[in-house]
C-alpha cells in the first residue's frame, strides 16, 4: 500500500496479517447485522399490521439507511486492514491506522510502561493476536491488531528489551 | 479520647509522632517526630475523631434536637412508656458509642507509617489489613491539607502522590502540623537525593527555604469569580426569568429558582474558599502553593513534575489582563475536578501577565529562547507569526475562520508552545522531556485543505495539548523534530532525584546554614540538564 500524506517519508511499513479481515468481518457481522435486524423489526410489525405508528416509508428508510451504512463499512474493512501498519524505528515505534481519518502515532520505547497481548476467540482460531502499548498517558491508545502470534511475541520481547534499554522516568 | 495530647503506647516501641511530647526516647539527641530510619510511627490519636466527627455530630444533633424540642414544649424528656425502658436504651446507646470509639482506637492503633530505605510504607486496617509502599523518588507531589476541624486542633493530612492518575498513594491523616511539615521535608530531601550527614543520622532533614513569588489578592479573586463564565450564565438566566415573568405574568416559578440559587452560592463559595489567599513560592524542593480560607492546603510540586501547562484567558478577563494557569501532574489526575475540587491542578487561579511570566519561569527555569518575554507574550496574545509562531495556512482559514491566525506552534530548546483561540485564548506549554507519545491526525476535510492536527499525549489532567490545523508539511516536520527533541531531553534526564542532577548542589543541601545562598539558583541551574 502506498504511504499517505501524513506518514513520515521513507518508512517501510510492516503490515498486519490479511487474515485479520476475518476478525473484522465477524465483528462487523455481530454489530451491524444485529442493528439492521433490530431496526427492521418495526417494518415487519407494520407490514403485519401489528403496529400502526411508524409510517411505512419511515419503517423502510431507517433499516435501509442502516443497511447501506453497514455495507459501506463492510466494503471498507479490507482497505482499513491494509491501512494498519507499524514500523520499528531506532527510538520509537510508529503505528498508523485509517484511510479517511488517518492517524500516525510515534511511541518512544523509553516511554512504554507495559505491553499487552490480547487474543480474542476469533483471533485465537486464526492464530492472531492484538498488541497494546501503554504509556503514562491514556491518550496513547496504540494497538496493533491482527499480528500473527509469533510476530506478536517477537515484537513484545523486542519492545520490552528496547524499552528497558531506553527507560526514562515520567 | 480527644486531642489533649499523645501518650506513649504501653506495649509497643513506636512513639506517637509529636514534636515536644514528653515521650522518653532511647537516644537523647533525637527530636521526637523525626523518625530514625525504619521506625514505625502512628498518626495523631485524635485523627479518627476528626475524621469521624460527622457521624458523632449527627448522633449528637438528632438526640440533642429531640431533647431540646421536648424541653421547649414542656413535655417530659422521655415518654412515660419509654421511661421504664430507659436504662436499656441508654445501655444500648452506650454500647454503640463504645463500639464506635473502640473502632476509632483500633483504626488508629493499626495505622502505622515508616519512611526508610527509599520507601514510605503505610499499614492500615485491623480486619482487612493493607500494607502500602511507595518509592520516594517517584513522588509526583506532596500536599498538606488542613480541613477546618483539623486546623482547629492543629492537625494536618499529608498526601503523597505517585503517578497513578487518581487516588493518593499515601494519605496520612492526621499528623500534628509540625510533624507533617517535618515529614514532608524528610520525604522531599530523600526523594531529591540529599545525602544526610552520616555522623548525625538523627538530625532531621532541614526544611528547604522558600521564596515567595506571588500572591493573589482577595479583590482580584472576587473579580475573577464575578467575571467568570458561570456569572454570564447567571445573568442570562436572571434576564430570561424576568422576561418570562413579564410575558406570562406568572411569578410562581421563582420558587423553583431557589435551589438553583443555593447551588450557585455554594459553587461561588467553594471557589472563593479554595482560591482565597493563594500564594506561590519557590524552594529547592519545587513549587509551593498555599491557598484556602477555611480549609487550607499546601502543595509541593518537585521540579520537573509538571507534565503540561495551560495558560487561558476567557474573553471577559481580557480587559483586565487576567490569566489562569492549569497543569497536568501525574499524581493528581482528573478525579480531583469531581471530588476534591479542581484547585489542585490550578497553578494560578487568576493573575496578571507578570504573574504568568513568573510562574512560567518556575515551571520552565530555562525557557530555551533568548527572548522569553517576546515568545511567551506572543503565545499569550499574539497573532500570525509574532514570536516565531507557525500558524494555520491562509488556505485553510475556512476551517477556523476566527482562530486561524492564532492557531499555531513554536518550539524553544526546552518546550513546545501551542497557542489557540481568538476569544478563549489558550497557550499550552509542554516541556520536551515530558512528551509521552504523539500522533498526527488528519480527517478527510483536513486533507482537502492540506492541514493536519498534532496531538501530544501527556498524563491525565485538564490540559490536552493539540495543535490544530497546521500545514501538513509543518506538522510532519514538527512530528520528526519533536521526536528528536524529546529523545535528546530524555537522555539528558538521568535520574528522578532532582538534586542529584546538579552535582555541585548536592553537598550544600545538607547544611541548613548555607542553604539559602547556595540553593536559590538551583532551579535555574537545573534548567539545562532537565529542562
Amino acid at each position: 500500500m502506498h504511504t499517505e500524506a501524513i506518514d513520515p517519508p521513507g518508512i517501510i511499513w510492516q503490515r498486519v496479517s490479511p487474515k485479520y479481515v476475518t476478525v473484522r468481518l465477524v465483528q462487523w457481522a455481530l454489530g451491524n447485522l444485529i442493528t439492521v435486524l433490530l431496526l427492521s423489526l418495526p417494518l415487519v410489525l407494520v407490514l403485519l399490521d401489528v403496529w400502526a405508528w411508524p409510517p411505512l416509508w419511515l419503517a423502510i428508510t431507517v433499516p435501509s439507511v442502516a443497511f447501506v451504512l453497514a455495507i459501506w463499512r463492510l466494503v471498507l474493512i479490507p482497505r482499513q486492514v491494509r491501512a494498519i501498519g507499524y514500523a520499528e524505528r531506532d527510538d520509537d515505534l510508529l503505528v498508523r491506522t485509517g484511510i479517511f481519518f488517518q492517524r500516525t502515532m510515534a511511541v518512544p520505547y523509553g516511554r512504554m510502561q507495559y505491553v499487552d497481548i490480547g487474543v480474542g476467540p476469533v483471533e485465537r482460531g486464526l492464530g492472531l493476536c492484538t498488541l497494546k502499548l501503554h504509556t503514562a498517558s491514556p491518550g496513547t491508545n496504540a494497538q496493533i491488531p491482527g499480528l500473527p502470534a509469533e510476530e506478536g511475541a517477537r515484537l513484545r520481547e523486542q519492545l520490552a528489551a528496547r524499552g528497558e534499554a531506553r527507560l526514562a522516568g515520567l | 479520647m480527644t486531642a489533649e495530647g499523645p501518650r506513649p503506647e504501653p506495649g509497643g516501641p513506636a512513639t506517637v509522632p509529636a514534636a515536644g511530647s514528653p515521650v522518653p526516647h532511647p537516644s537523647p539527641g533525637t527530636a521526637p517526630g523525626t523518625a530514625a530510619d525504619g521506625e514505625w510511627l502512628r498518626v495523631h490519636p485524635a485523627s479518627p475523631f476528626v475524621r469521624g466527627w460527622v457521624a458523632l455530630a449527627a448522633i449528637g444533633f438528632f438526640v440533642g434536637r429531640d431533647v431540646f424540642e421536648r424541653a421547649l414544649q414542656g413535655r417530659p424528656i422521655l415518654e412515660d412508656e419509654f421511661a421504664g425502658r430507659a436504662p436499656f436504651l441508654l445501655a444500648g446507646g452506650a454500647v454503640m458509642l463504645l463500639i464506635a470509639v473502640l473502632g476509632f482506637i483500633l483504626t488508629w492503633y493499626f495505622t502505622k507509617y515508616q519512611v526508610s530505605g527509599g520507601y514510605v510504607r503505610v499499614n492500615t486496617g485491623f480486619i482487612f489489613r493493607q500494607q502500602r509502599q511507595a518509592r520516594l523518588d517517584r513522588v509526583q507531589a506532596i500536599d498538606i491539607v488542613q480541613p477546618l476541624l483539623a486546623r482547629i486542633f492543629g492537625l494536618a493530612e499529608l498526601k503523597f502522590e505517585v503517578a497513578d492518575a487518581g487516588e493518593s498513594a499515601v494519605r496520612l491523616a492526621y499528623l500534628k502540623m509540625d510533624d507533617a511539615r517535618q515529614l514532608r521535608a524528610t520525604i522531599l530531601a530523600r526523594a531529591a537525593g540529599v545525602t544526610l550527614d552520616p555522623s548525625r543520622p538523627e538530625e532531621p532533614a532541614p526544611e528547604a527555604p522558600e521564596f515567595p513569588v506571588l500572591s493573589v489578592p482577595p479583590s482580584r479573586l472576587v473579580g475573577s469569580l464575578l467575571l467568570s463564565e458561570q456569572s454570564v450564565i447567571v445573568v442570562l438566566g436572571a434576564a430570561a426569568s424576568v422576561f418570562l415573568t413579564a410575558v406570562t405574568g406568572n411569578a410562581a416559578f421563582y420558587f423553583y429558582l431557589i435551589p438553583a440559587a443555593l447551588g450557585l452560592a455554594a459553587s461561588y463559595w467553594g471557589l472563593f474558599n479554595k482560591g482565597y489567599n493563594f500564594t506561590a513560592a519557590i524552594s529547592p524542593d519545587g513549587i509551593r502553593l498555599r491557598y484556602g480560607l477555611l480549609d487550607t492546603q499546601a502543595q509541593t510540586l518537585p521540579p520537573g513534575r509538571i507534565q503540561a501547562l495551560k495558560v487561558s484567558q476567557p474573553p471577559l478577563w481580557r480587559a483586565l489582563g487576567w490569566y489562569r494557569i492549569q497543569v497536568n501532574v501525574a499524581g493528581y489526575g482528573i478525579i480531583e475536578s469531581a471530588g476534591e475540587g479542581s484547585g489542585r491542578t490550578t497553578l494560578l487561579p487568576v493573575g496578571r501577565l507578570d504573574d504568568v511570566m513568573s510562574i512560567l519561569a518556575l515551571v520552565l527555569p530555562d525557557p530555551g529562547t533568548p527572548q522569553p518575554a517576546v515568545v511567551f507574550g506572543a503565545g499569550l496574545h499574539g497573532l500570525d507569526s509574532d514570536g516565531g509562531f507557525v500558524t494555520t495556512p491562509r488556505c485553510a482559514r475556512l476551517l477556523a475562520p476566527l482562530g486561524w491566525r492564532r492557531n499555531g506552534f513554536t518550539a524553544t530548546d526546552t518546550a513546545l508552545l501551542i497557542r489557540s483561540g481568538r476569544w478563549w485564548r489558550e497557550l499550552v506549554v509542554v516541556p520536551h522531556q515530558r512528551t509521552q507519545s504523539m500522533a498526527l491526525h488528519q480527517g478527510p476535510l483536513a486533507r482537502r485543505f492540506g492541514v493536519a492536527d498534532l496531538l501530544l499525549h501527556t498524563t491525565v489532567g485538564p490540559v490536552t495539548p493539540r495543535l490544530r490545523q497546521a500545514d501538513v508539511g509543518e506538522a510532519m516536520a514538527l512530528f520528526d523534530e519533536q521526536s528528536a527533541r524529546a529523545r535528546l531531553a530524555r537522555k539528558r534526564q538521568t535520574t528522578e532525584q532532582w538534586l542529584r542532577q546538579v552535582a555541585p548542589g548536592v553537598e550544600t543541601a545538607t547544611q541548613p546554614a548555607e542553604t539559602k545562598p547556595a540553593e536559590t539558583p538551583v532551579p535555574t541551574q537545573e534548567g539545562p540538564q532537565h529542562g
